[in-house]
């Protein structure tokens, strides 16, 4: 370990008690145990921090990778979320070593386009054995609606292989992708965090930036579609899906509109995105949905990836989707043995990067030799879906099955044998990995990807390497989710000029976004999230005065107001069984608490809220910064679950004021973070007609008719105390509240943030500031409503409103606060009507089946 | 012989539908056998927009999407077909099941590679041991295709329960057919052709129909009045046979069909899908009568 770059002498107690495998084939150091030239300004640099920076660093990439969301899968059951985790050490390739590893994967990709335009055109590669036909008809992502007699220029623009090294020093394919851009956005993400962490060693490596392969990339899809302002949609099948980060990030990053299957629509051939303003056609689609999920009219019948009429859409316009649909044929592990010899007809070349050895299973003479020799092979699927990197399925060892089970398994294969392939065991390479406790040698795969938007395939200057299970399989199997990035070193300092950092992702994203459409999805679910949100809240505070004023009484005196609000509630679920006259014993009360603070299944309940409100923040997630996003999910975190159990009432408060504090914290993000764009006007909506409904209901749930003056004047405080305007009623008052001056501060009064009057005029705000406002009458139905609505509060003329009749009840204020209530739900109709209606009930599928009639 | 056929689909809907978007295979497909002499297709309302194609199994298809709201929607093709009987032909005379097999295998020739998609699993039809136990006892070892496709036929007619009741919904499992012994036309015609797959044969599934009208004295075939469907089988040199395992018979002139697939899925009269709708009714009325000569 005494080698030397240039005059400077490596750190030598960089690499003491790193222990490398038995075969000793190593990323960093030759087998003599010296630093491989390549690592030496790595080693230098990155070895000259010592220790405790060095543990720092690392310790700042575990966060960055947390607060990020890399390591986040939205709606994955807690349990099956997949780990993730970046290392600080990259794999370091030189510059010649990459320029080969480029010419083979552009080879490659080269190579896979060709393929592929072949069996969805003429199939004389099927015809003429070249590739056993039945590997391709077997293989479900062959699609033979997408046969195609005019194929595009590329049917392949995104590819990318796996490879990995062996102990000979040999790279090896172990894997291709062709379906979608294949976790590119984590590559990418790898690689932000490590410009923020390590880019004093990136620069003194001479590292190759990422920043202008993306720049080009996205000049480059501009000028294919050749017009101005193209919408180009990133299909993703959405946050449910284990690979969302990297579609969101990759969209975010190239300025792209990430939509789902619901939000485009086929009409007349041509593809639409739904949006606020209407139908938009889309010019392009970077499809992140597996193909055969992509039309259920000609793909896939149960599944709604992509709008229906995709198919057809592509007939009429070829270059429509990146990758073409069933492009992902050329993935199946059996054509490794067949590509030398298509390499030699199609290309008239070698192939540069060789397979790992595999043997497709549908051929008898394949199994036959497998089953001689069981010990040298791993028996894996011959085809898997896309899915996030490094869950590739790990395969069977037939050699460690009992004889009957060696038997079964001989049989399976002989019924299905064109789904599985053989493959050869061997090790892989390692590379040094950073731990607390010192270098770790881990084998490893990486992932590089070459795209071609218009003309040729070019080759990302970087990609994804993951850390390897050491199961027996070579595939991207790394159950651990350590990841990490590749830096492509450059021999020649000038050959690299330093263009400025990569701007970090939002700010590209913004500056691309400024004007950009809003889809009628987003903005539903914007308003959808503002109205659970303001539930939640109004519940909370209701939940919480309702306590207070049970244990302040100790059972009497401070009146039913607090009963009385939470048999509104309990009544919102009629399934649930109506609620009537609650006792105001504190035992009830807090049992009643209790129920809807914990009750999962009822729509006024917290969890019930928490549940819509995390279903509505997923779908507009990339709409909402991240702190919003995290103060969901903190806020998610605080509403107790129903097997919590039974808990006491002081627990019960503080979550409560907790809670209410968190929400508090994310409408205040929103109010200051959020640009003012429609989606946030759609937000804000939800908000408002949410608060005022709920103020109309408890104030005519309470005063309606006329208790005692002492009752009357629990309930007063009580509402006051619920709409948070106790002290805006202190300032001005100093007196017990009566009835009027109440209905002025929460009805009328359009300075009160709290009042039903601010809420009617915030909400005639943003309609009129909508795209299809009308500035003149005659005006929209929902402007129209918040007109009517606004003028009979502003006219309301309190005294006479609080005034009962001979028999105590208040028809006045009954008649107002009745006709908001049943106004408001016109309202929301209204406007989802014109500005929601694109986003449609669900799609359904129907056949008339066989049978007899007779 | 001349048949006319007319063929009816009506859609009713509980709440307007929006869009809908319809493939539809009605239009019968020509095959050495068979002659399309006239056809027309009337649909109600009328779709925004229309497209003919070709797919990939050589049947004509059509992509059809209404664009404005209905609560009704009606497909109606009317067609003339000229269909000849099969040469006659004595099923011990074929060649061995095991031979036929081997040459699919070896992907010999435009033939040959023809045939190979359809030995493939597709959609309904994916090899299992349930399919390959019951189908065995058909083939053993030497034994003459047509002769072992002659027994297994007269095996599915034999052990499974003919259903009489419109069913909708997807097509059940070949599995699940194999375990409750019973199902529809096109139920059999699955069973049929994941036995012949399993044993590493071609087999097709035809859809289509059944003479409604039965000759003088005759009783009706089982599938008239309704679409219907059976399989056929790739026997190399002697070409594609037909057999009816609905019926226990092998087609002659009184079969016309109107596509060929892997399965169900691909050749599926009429299907769509819709925005909206609520709750759906359909109704489906064929006739096919003969035509006298000259008419």
């Amino acid at each position: 370990m005494n080698s030397t770059a240039g005059d400077v002498a490596l750190p030598q107690e960089f690499f003491s008690g790193y222990q490398r495998f038995a075969h000793g084939c190593d990323e960093a150091l030759d087998p003599n145990g010296t630093v491989r030239p390549a690592w030496e300004p790595f080693v230098q640099a990155f070895g000259a921090l010592t220790r405790g920076e060095q543990a720092q660093r690392h310790e700042r990439l575990r966060r960055l990778v947390a607060e990020n969301g890399v390591a986040h899968d939205l709606f994955a059951e807690p349990g099956t979320r997949q780990p993730w985790s970046a290392d600080l050490i990259p794999i370091v390739i030189g510059a010649e070593e990459w320029a080969h590893l480029e010419r083979g994967l552009i080879q490659r990709a080269m190579l896979s386009d060709l393929i592929a335009k072949d069996i969805y055109g003429p199939q004389t590669l099927l015809k003429t054995s070249r590739i056993p036909p039945r590997l391709i008809f077997s293989d479900p992502a062959f699609l033979h609606a997408c046969r195609d007699p005019n194929p595009p220029a590329h049917l392949v623009n995104f590819f990318a292989a796996d490879l990995v090294r062996d102990t000979n020093g040999v790279w090896r394919v172990i894997d291709m992708h062709a379906e979608t851009p294949a976790g590119a956005g984590f590559a990418l993400a790898n690689r932000l965090l490590h410009g923020q962490l390590m880019g004093d060693v990136f620069r003194a490596c001479h590292a190759v930036r990422l920043a202008r392969f993306f720049e080009r990339l996205q000049t480059e899809l501009v000028q294919r579609l050749e017009r101005d302002n193209p919408l180009i949609a990133m299909l993703t099948p959405g946050p449910r899906h284990e690979d969302y980060f990297s579609h969101a990030f990759l969209s975010r990053y190239l300025g792209l509109q990430l939509v789902e299957g619901g939000d485009l629509r086929v009409t007349g051939s041509r593809v639409y995105m739904k949006t606020l303003e209407g139908l938009k056609p889309i010019d392009l689609i970077i499809r992140c949905v597996e193909g055969s999920h992509c039309d259920p009219l000609e793909l896939d019948p149960n599944r709604f990836g992509g709008p229906v009429g995709l198919v057809q859409a592509l007939r009429k316009n070829p270059k429509l989707i990146m990758n073409s649909l069933g492009a992902a044929v050329v993935e199946n592990r059996g054509l490794a043995s067949w590509l030398p010899q298509i390499a030699k007809q199609l290309l008239g070349e070698d192939l540069i990067l060789e397979d790992t050895g595999r043997r497709w299973l549908g051929d008898l003479d394949a199994r036959v030799y497998v089953f001689e020799h069981p010990e040298r092979f791993v028996i894996r699927p011959a085809y898997e879906g896309s899915g996030r990197p490094g869950r590739a399925e790990q395969g069977i060892l037939a050699e460690t099955l009992t004889p009957q089970k060696r038997e079964a398994l001989k049989f399976d294969l002989e019924l299905n044998g064109t789904a599985f392939v053989a493959e050869e065991r061997h090790d892989c390479a390692t590379v040094p990995s950073w731990t607390a406790e010192g270098l770790k040698a881990r084998p490893f795969a990486m992932r590089l990807y070459a795209w071609a938007a218009d003309g040729e395939y070019r080759v990302m200057p970087g990609g994804l390497a993951m850390s390897l299970d050491g199961t027996p399989g070579v595939a991207m199997s790394a159950t651990d989710g350590h990841s990490r990035d590749i830096w492509v070193c450059s021999e020649q300092q000038a050959a690299v000029p330093h263009i400025t950092l990569m701007r970090p992702a939002g700010e590209v994203a913004e500056a691309l976004r400024t004007g950009a459409v809003l889809r009628s999805r987003i903005a539903d679910n914007l308003y959808w999230l503002g109205r659970y949100g303001e539930r939640a809240d109004w519940v909370m505070r209701l939940l919480k005065g309702a306590l207070t004023a049970a244990s302040d009484s100790g059972g009497a005196g401070t009146g039913d107001g607090g009963p009385r609000a939470l048999e509104l509630l309990l009544g919102k679920d009629q399934a649930a069984g109506a609620v009537q006259g609650l006792s105001t014993d504190p035992h009830a009360i807090e049992q009643a608490v209790q129920l809807l603070m914990t009750a999962p299944g009822r729509s006024y309940s917290l969890p019930g809220l928490r549940n819509s409100m995390l279903r509505a923040g997923g779908i507009v997630r990339e709409r909402l910064s991240l702190e919003v996003w995290q103060t969901l999910l903190r806020f998610s975190n605080i509403v107790p679950d129903e097997q919590d159990g039974a808990a006491d009432p002081a627990m019960l408060f503080d979550r409560l004021s907790e809670g209410i504090v968190t929400l508090a914290s994310l409408n205040g993000l929103t109010a200051e973070n959020m640009t003012r764009n429609f989606g946030w006007r759609f937000l804000d909506m939800g908000r408002r007609i949410e608060r005022t409904f709920n103020l109309a209901e408890l104030l005519l749930a309470l005063f309606w008719e006329r208790p005692s003056t002492e009752e009357e004047t629990a309930r007063l405080f009580f509402m006051l105390s619920v709409a948070d305007s106790t002290i805006t009623f202190r300032q001005r008052y100093l007196f017990a509240p009566v009835l009027p001056l109440i209905l002025d501060l929460l009805a009328v009064d359009e300075s009160n943030p709290r009042g039903i009057g601010f809420q009617l005029a915030t909400i005639s705000k943003h309609l009129w500031a909508l795209p299809q406002a009308t500035q003149h009458s005659p005006h929209t139905e929902e402007q129209r409503i918040v007109l009517d609505l606004m003028t009979r509060v502003r006219l309301a003329n309190v005294a006479g409103l609080a005034y009962p009749g001979p028999d105590g009840v208040r028809t006045g204020l009954q008649e107002l606060l009745g006709h908001l209530i049943a106004s408001l739900p016109k309202l929301s109709e209204a406007i989802t009507r014109r500005y929601f209606n694109l986003t449609e009930d669900e799609l359904r599928r129907v056949a008339a089946r066989f049978g007899q009639a007779s | 012989m001349n048949f006319d056929i007319s063929h009816r689909t009506v859609y009713r809907y509980s709440a307007p539908v929006a869009q809908s978007h319809h493939l539809l295979h009605m239009r019968p497909r020509t095959h050495p056998r068979q002659k399309l002499l006239d056809y027309s297709l009337y649909i109600d309302p009328l779709p925004a927009s229309k497209a003919d194609l070709t797919d990939d199994f050589g049947n004509p298809a059509s992509i059809a999407a209404v664009e404005e709201d209905h609560t009704m929607l009606t497909f109606h093709s009317q067609a003339r077909v000229d269909v000849e009987a099969p040469a006659d032909f004595d099923p011990s005379h074929s060649p061995g099941w095991n031979d036929v097999a081997a040459q699919l295998r070896a992907n010999l020739g435009p033939e040959t590679f023809e045939a190979i998609v359809y030995t493939c699993p597709s959609r309904f039809i994916r090899p299992s041991r349930e399919v390959h136990k019951f189908a065995r006892a058909s083939f053993p070892e030497g034994r003459p295709l047509l002769e072992a496709v002659t027994d297994l036929t007269a095996r599915i007619h034999q052990s499974f329960t003919c259903q009489s009741s419109t069913v909708a919904g997807a097509p059940a499992p070949v599995e699940e057919v194999l375990r409750l012994k019973k199902g529809v036309c096109q139920d059999f015609a699955h069973v049929g052709i994941a036995c012949l797959r399993t044993m590493g044969l071609a087999a097709r599934y035809i859809s289509g129909y059944v003479l409604t009208r039965p000759p003088e004295g005759m009783p009706a075939l089982t599938g008239a009045n309704t679409s219907s469907a059976w399989f056929s089988v790739w026997a190399a040199e002697m070409g594609w046979v037909d057999f009816d395992p609905s019926n226990n018979l092998r087609p002659k002139e009184e079969h016309i069909a109107l596509a060929f697939g892997r399965d169900y899925h691909d050749v599926c009269p009429v299907s769509g899908v819709l925005l909206g709708g609520g709750e759906h009714e359909v109704e489906v009325s064929i006739a096919v009568t003969p035509v006298e000569p000259g008419a």
